[in-house]
């Protein structure tokens, strides 16, 4: 599904060149379920932002279900996030001047599903993830945990080959992070193929594999037995 | 993407800052506005001074007189009485032409009155000069050949005398004195339909071209005054009464000036004040465009992290500038609508108060409302590119 070989990662130039990955390689299979820790700093972010089209590595392969991605340009990337991809980000990024049906219809929207698919499909998704009373409310009259859940929602409109997901419970209470994470094991068991940023080891506790970077670097790779 | 659900995108985002769009939306309506207004008003103003000018004569209407331009006035030797016989004769594009003599400030009174003598201007001419004057015959007749070969002592005055002096009764055979002498009047013009030129005109009276010769003790014809036979002959009518004249009066120099030449210099004048007052709107409407690229940038600064956004969900390049441009587009739009009307109600009141007709051209309003379409576009296009082209990582960083 996701095979990475040396890809670095450099920002800024001369002096002020910072290195944020220095040559990652592994692989992904379909259906794993990744959880990448690390201090502060040590690239899991950026990691996850080339994994997830959003930026281009400074050198390297990624190969993304089998397809060359540093050879796409800028439109098939965008069309790779919208068909292939699905993010959570820590901050929800919700549009708040949107009710919480019309979020989840965003990626359909693009991805030019009519108005009554796309409809039905949101309301399905948002109904999946325990939201579908509240489908005409806007995001800040929700909660941490039940925005996120929108945001998972939305991550899952389009039927997604891959999650990422970069903190999802950073901002959250932990009977919240629970409730998010069971959603994140279900996803698994159906599956689904995800990659999860986190510094809690109970979140990480949920995936099949957790990867500990270091200045840019993967230094361990911790298979998870005990899985819940 | 379809264009449903861009509509519905920028009007969301446009109803999230109501009061910044309606206030963005006031620049372009302003310059809107003028530009219809100016336009309507213009035309309005530029209409009525040219039916007033028309019905001051036929369309085929010319005259020649000495080449003014070169400093050359009429005297004795620059006409002859037998110049427009002539030319009739020779030239088949000249229907009609009469000399004209003229005396710019003649006393007119009643026999035995007290009253102040009216100022007026006299005419001496032949019949053919009725033809030019576009006007009819009130009542009575005009000037014939027999009154110009009997230095005949009759005089056709206009419809204004005509109330001036003989308000209450029929004008016709009753005597006026002109520069003293002494007058029967044969016919009343028809009064000029204008409205606004009648304040300035002076009261005129018509004698036979040898007897007002004989009153104003002069020689001088003034100049020649005709009809073509046609619009399109007018060139030609004036060209050769010139070369007529010319041989006939070796050293003199001629000038001809037709009806349409009036026009087009009224034209030109008003053309010229809608094209410097439709300028200070277009500056209106520049500076209103301004204000849209203002307000776009900050849109496209605030709402950065929601572009990364939108990229990371799938939208391509196009869907952002697209949304960004439609919000440029939208406004603009919105101020040209605004701003139609307001024209619209500016160049009524406008034509109400000055009694002239409202001329508002689908046009011009298709253009203003198309014009404010291309400022929008215009000065959309920058902040959507910015917007368009942040990569979506970068743009998800911004705070
Ligand atoms: N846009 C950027 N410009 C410059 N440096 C950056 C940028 N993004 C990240 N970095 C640097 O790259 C390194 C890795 O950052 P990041 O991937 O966000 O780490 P993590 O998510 O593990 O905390 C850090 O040193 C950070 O300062
Ligand atoms: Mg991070």
């Amino acid at each position: 599904m996701i095979k990475v070989k040396g890809m670095t990662r450099v920002f800024g130039v001369g002096d002020a060149a910072v290195e944020a990955l220095r040559g990652v390689t592994i692989n992904i299979p379909e259906g794993d379920f990744v959880a990448i820790m690390g201090p502060s700093g040590s690239g899991k972010s950026t990691f996850l932002s080339i994994l997830g089209c959003l930026e281009r590595p400074s050198s390297g392969e990624y190969y993304l279900d089998g397809r060359d991605v540093n050879s796409l340009e800028d439109d098939e990337l965008a069309d790779l996030r919208n068909q292939r991809l699905g993010f959570v980000f820590q901050s929800f990024n919700l549009l708040p001047r949107h009710d919480i049906l019309r979020n989840v219809e965003m990626p359909l929207v693009y991805a030019g599903v009519p108005r009554g698919e796309r409809r039905e499909r949101a309301e399905k998704m948002l109904t999946q993830v325990g939201l579908g009373q509240r489908l005409k409310h806007k995001p800040a009259e929700l909660s941490g945990g039940e925005q996120q859940r929108v945001a998972i929602a939305r991550a899952l409109a389009n039927n997604p080959l891959v999650v990422f997901a970069d903190e999802p419970t950073g901002n959250l209470d932990t009977k919240s992070s629970n409730e998010i994470m069971e959603i994140f094991q279900k996803l698994h068991q159906d599956d689904r193929t995800i990659v999860l940023v986190t510094h809690e080891p109970e979140v990480a506790h949920y995936a099949k594999r957790i990867l500990y970077f270091r200045d840019g670097e993967i230094v361990r790779e911790e298979v998870n037995d005990e899985l819940r | 993407m379809n264009f449903a659900d861009l509509i519905q995108i920028v009007w969301d985002n446009l109803k999230a800052h109501r009061m910044r769009a309606v206030l963005t939306t006031l620049g372009i309506a302003i310059g809107i506005a003028g530009v219809i207004a100016v336009v309507a008003i213009g035309q309005g103003g530029e209409a009525v001074i040219m039916s007033e000018l028309e019905s001051m004569g036929s369309s085929r209407y010319f005259e020649v007189g000495p080449n003014y331009m070169k400093g050359e006035t009429a005297d004795s030797k620059t006409f002859s009485l037998q110049d427009h016989v002539l030319i009739k004769e020779l030239s088949p594009a000249v229907e009609k032409l009469a000399p004209v003599t003229m005396g710019p400030m003649v006393d007119v009174r009643l026999p035995n009155s007290k009253k102040k003598p009216l100022m007026s201007s006299l005419y001496g001419t032949t019949p053919d000069l009725i033809a030019g004057l576009n006007l009819s015959m009130e009542s009575g007749r005009f000037l014939t050949d027999a009154d110009v070969t009997a230095h005949a002592r009759v005089a056709v005055i206009d419809a204004g005398l005509a109330e001036e002096y003989f308000p209450n009764e029929d004008p016709l055979g009753k005597k006026l004195f002109v520069q003293d002498n002494p007058v029967t009047v044969v016919g009343v013009l028809q009064k000029a339909p204008s409205s606004i030129m009648s304040a300035f005109q002076v009261r005129s009276v018509y004698a036979p071209i040898t007897f007002a010769q004989e009153m104003l003790n002069t020689r001088v014809i003034n100049s020649l005054c005709g009809v073509a036979v046609s619009e399109d002959a007018l060139p030609q009518a004036t060209s050769d009464c010139i070369k007529i004249l010319e041989k006939r009066h070796p050293g003199g120099s001629y000038m001809g000036t037709t009806m349409d030449e009036q026009l087009d210099m009224v034209g030109n004048v008003t053309s010229v004040l809608t094209l410097i007052i439709g300028a200070v709107a277009g500056i209106a409407l520049l500076v209103g465009g301004v204000g849209v690229m203002n307000i776009m940038l900050v849109a496209v600064s605030e709402r950065t992290r929601e572009i990364g956004l939108l990229k990371a969900l799938g939208a391509r390049r196009r869907d952002i500038l697209l949304q960004f441009l439609g919000e440029a587009v939208a406004l603009c739009l919105l101020g040209g609508m605004v701003g139609m009307l307001l024209g619209i109600g500016g160049a009524f009141a406008v034509a109400l108060a000055a009694h002239w007709p409202p001329l508002i051209s689908f046009w011009t309003v298709l253009l203003a409302l198309g014009f404010s379409v291309v400022v929008g576009v215009f000065f959309g296009l920058y902040p959507a590119s910015r917007a368009a082209s942040l990569s979506p990582a970068d743009a998800l960083r911004h705070l």
